[in-house]
């Protein structure tokens, strides 16, 4: 990266170089914000898993079902993990943590070594935050314009 | 399991998350670094990009998992043993 780019811009400060009251409060509004939006996104994840346990159970059997649920819960927990990771980005940390991925191996390898799991509803478990995540937003922007971001 | 399929397993396991990481990892680089780059440039509008870098990150790294379940699946359940 070009250090000496002359378009960026350094945000107005006080003659001190240190942030005014106004910047903290709008710094601190920013981030209420995205721990909203992150609120938003696990809680769509929890409540669409805990939605489709009842219809796998019936449709399939208990085993594949609580498969499921264990791998929709490890889901929410690596978003939760992921978004913990992106909020201390820039604060300390330079890259994002990959620690979130030891989740899913801990999962797959127990799911393939443990008889009473099985890998392919894990898997599909897991994957149920991308549902979440797809459904949240277009809640947020789409179907409900008074709390769009 | 006959050692041959154990050795090409581990090799295509290793080979899998090894060109599967690649393409995610670039491109989790490039975001984040626009993304911050971004909050230096906007400091009012944190909430928003680092949101939008949490959904972006979300649908990158899932690449990388379909290579780790695909490397996995053939180190602890390997369908041809």
């Amino acid at each position: 990266m070009d250090l000496s780019d002359s378009s960026i811009q350094p945000s107005s400060t006080s003659p001190e170089n240190e942030p005014t009251e106004q910047q903290i409060s709008q710094a601190n509004g920013a981030m209420d914000e995205y721990r909203q939006f992150q609120n938003g996104l696990i809680l769509s994840s929890a409540v669409i898993a805990g939605l489709l346990f009842g219809p796998i159970w019936w449709i399939y059997s208990l085993k594949v079902a609580s498969s499921y649920l264990l791998g929709a819960s490890s889901g929410v927990l690596y978003l939760r993990i992921l978004a913990k990771n992106v909020e201390q980005l820039g604060t300390g940390k330079t890259q994002v943590g990959k620690n979130q991925l030891g989740i899913f191996v801990v999962l797959i390898i127990v799911a393939t070594q443990w008889n009473q799991l099985e890998v392919l509803p894990i898997f599909l478990g897991f994957l149920t935050y991308k549902v979440g995540i797809f459904i949240f937003v277009l809640w947020t922007a789409v179907l409900s314009p008074s709390t769009a971001r | 399991m006959d050692p041959l399929v154990a050795a090409a397993s581990v090799l295509a396991a290793a080979l899998g998350i090894g060109i599967a990481t690649i393409g995610p990892a670039l491109a989790q680089g490039n975001a984040a670094g626009k993304a911050v780059e971004g909050i230096a440039r906007q400091p009012e509008a944190e909430g928003k990009i680092r949101g939008t870098l949490l959904l972006c990150l979300a649908f990158m790294e899932s690449l990388t998992i379909y290579g780790l379940v695909i490397a996995l699946v053939l180190l602890f359940a390997n369908p041809f043993a």
